[in-house]
């Protein structure tokens, strides 16, 4: 999966659980979603779980910080490093 | 409280039980020992800050060892801590900080090294604010604050000590014990789960805010640490439950913050065979005023929010402000010994603190029920506030930060029930003619004015106008009821 596939996704994702139905044009993959309390710490539970099921990120064993949840961005990056080799 | 005599008496247990565990964080288990040479060396980082005696600093409310023994610091130096919550808007923090005359803000790292930021004095946005007395307190904690500006609420010293006095007699509690600190750090919660069980010299569990809503990792903190003793909003309990496991060293459990659902209290029990159970109720401008032990197995009906703790008194005021000597609902006021003496901001405490009888009580704003037997029952609100993660949130302030967007001409925010978290926001908002406006914009506004719960969880953006009632104001029952039958209105 190359990383515009993910960012696609975990866009898509996004939009369907925290977004649905509101005007998501100028949801950037630099958009801020913490302090605009798109994702809040429910979600970011929500988030490891989808992480972990379709990325295979190893959750348990990575420390992750909020800064790595706060844009598409970031989020892609961290699957990006976190992917298991075989997966990739 | 938070107070010079406080942090005394964690220095002593950190000379008399160093090997005593204070605080247990992520895989770190802090001693007494290392508490004090942490705020050892904070305090002498702080000293070299030459500070006045009794400056007011701010230290946002991070929740971890570094941050207690910075406090811990603050309280030992004769200064007074303004403790915000982290979350809160850049906005707003400078705007509190300037209010309460803040002159540095103030972070600690792990290993105990101090930042410290001067901050430039606004005079003109700290008129109107009282200067706090560190002869009285030195802590001062917000209320909830659904708006850009929180309110200031000090901390009284004596206050802090009269109620870490009355919960260590009604609970009995030891320096056996293990509490688990569920609540945010700036969340008066904490003057019970923190700071009176480290007066104790017992244990204090912290729940990492990131964490707090993982069920499974929450209940191996309880089970692992073998705690004593919980108190939390019932979506605590909702995890816990859903964690699994059973909870047997838990002595005493308490619920607050929320009205505890019948579903979830009737699978309570089980889980904490050896606990008893209380309802407490109270707010950060009085602290815990009313508790009520409750039994499980024997739920009949709504939950009463008990009768008033030692010591407190409460009266009951109609709607022409007449008390009510007997049976009868009306809005709840009351006055406890461990009260503030009144808001920074001066001008807020003629409406909300009356003088009566040689007492100074404290308008609630709640309605509720008091029966011929003496027990209280909460029905609602007076005003616009309705509780989100069992955070006190104004919905009207709410809706003047989206109104204050130049590109929105109205907004109406709603509770919407959840049931994950009880209560979501969702926010209603008619765009001005011609602009561009996204609700993502809109978000990134609130974000800079509001705190994170205070955020509606959904944002619906037309250029319609309002429904309107037939009074002509925003049909906010209209809004909600679309909502919730699913057609978005």
């Amino acid at each position: 999966m190359s990383t515009t596939t993910i960012a696609a996704e975990v866009r898509a994702y996004i939009v369907d659980q925290f977004l649905a139905g509101e005007d998501v044009s100028d949801l950037t993959g630099d958009y801020d979603l913490l302090d605009s309390g798109v994702i809040d710490s429910l979600g970011l539970v929500k988030m490891l779980g989808h992480l972990t099921s379709v990325y295979r990120i190893p959750v348990d064993d990575i420390d992750f910080g909020p800064d790595d949840f706060r844009t598409i961005d970031s989020i892609v990056a961290m699957i990006a490093d976190h992917r298991p080799a075989a997966a990739a | 409280m938070p107070s010079s005599l406080l942090a005394a008496t964690v220095a002593a247990h950190g000379e008399n039980r160093p090997h005593r565990i204070a605080l247990h964080f992520n895989d770190q288990a802090v001693t007494y020992g290392r508490l004090n040479e942490l705020t050892g060396s904070l305090r002498a980082h702080l000293a070299r800050l030459n500070l006045p005696a009794g400056s007011t600093v701010c230290v946002p409310a991070y929740k971890n060892p570094q941050t207690i023994a910075l406090l811990l610091a603050v309280f030992h130096e004769g200064h007074i801590a303004l403790a915000p919550s982290p979350d809160l808007g850049s906005a707003a923090l400078e705007r509190l900080a300037h209010q309460a005359r803040v002159s540095h803000l103030l972070t600690a790292a792990d290993d105990g090294a101090l930042t410290a930021l001067p901050v430039r004095a606004e005079e003109s946005e700290a008129e109107g604010f009282a200067v706090p007395n560190a002869e009285r307190t030195r802590l001062l904690l917000t209320t909830s604050g659904s708006t850009g500006t929180p309110k200031i609420v000090p901390i009284e010293t004596a206050g802090f000590d009269a109620f870490a006095d009355w919960a260590v007699d009604e609970f009995a509690l030891t320096s056996d014990e293990t509490a688990l600190s569920y609540a945010p750090l700036n969340f008066d919660l904490a003057l019970l789960d923190v700071w009176t069980f480290l007066r104790l010299g017992s244990s204090v569990v912290l729940v990492e805010q990131q964490r707090a809503t993982d069920a499974a990792h929450l209940a191996a903190l309880v089970s692992r640490h073998d705690v004593t003793f919980v108190q939390g909003v019932p979506m605590m309990y909702r995890l816990l439950l859903e964690g699994g496991g059973t909870f047997a060293a838990v002595r005493h459990a308490i619920f607050t913050g929320d009205r505890m659902p019948d579903d979830l209290l009737r699978r309570v029990p089980p889980a904490f065979p050896r606990a008893a159970f209380h309802n407490v109720f109270g707010c950060t401008e009085t602290n815990d005023s009313f508790i009520h032990r409750v039994d499980p197995t024997a739920v009949d009906g709504p939950m009463p929010i008990g009768r008033p703790i030692r010591g407190t008194d409460a009266l009951v005021v109609d709607g022409e402000g007449a008390r009510l000597d007997a049976a009868g609902t009306g809005e709840l006021l009351v006055s406890t010994p461990f009260q503030t003496s009144g808001y920074l901001r001066q001008d807020l405490n003629d409406a909300v603190f009356t003088h009566l009888d040689g007492r100074v009580f404290y308008r609630t704003g709640d309605i509720v029920t008091r029966t011929a037997e003496g027990l209280y029952f909460l029905e609602g609100r007076a005003d616009w506030h309705v509780k989100v993660r069992g955070v006190r949130t104004n919905l009207q302030e709410v809706e003047n930060v989206i109104a204050a967007h130049p590109d929105v001409a109205e907004a109406v925010v709603v509770p919407l029930p959840d049931p994950q978290v009880g209560v979501r926001l969702h926010a209603h908002v008619t765009q001005r003619p011609g602009t561009d406006l996204t609700s993502l914009r809109l978000r990134t506004h609130l974000g800079r004015q509001l705190p994170r719960h205070a955020i509606p969880a959904s944002v619906y953006l037309t250029a319609a106008p309002l429904p309107r009632t037939s009074t002509g104001k925003p049909d906010r029952n209209l809004i909600k009821q679309n909502l919730i039958k699913g057609s978005d209105a």
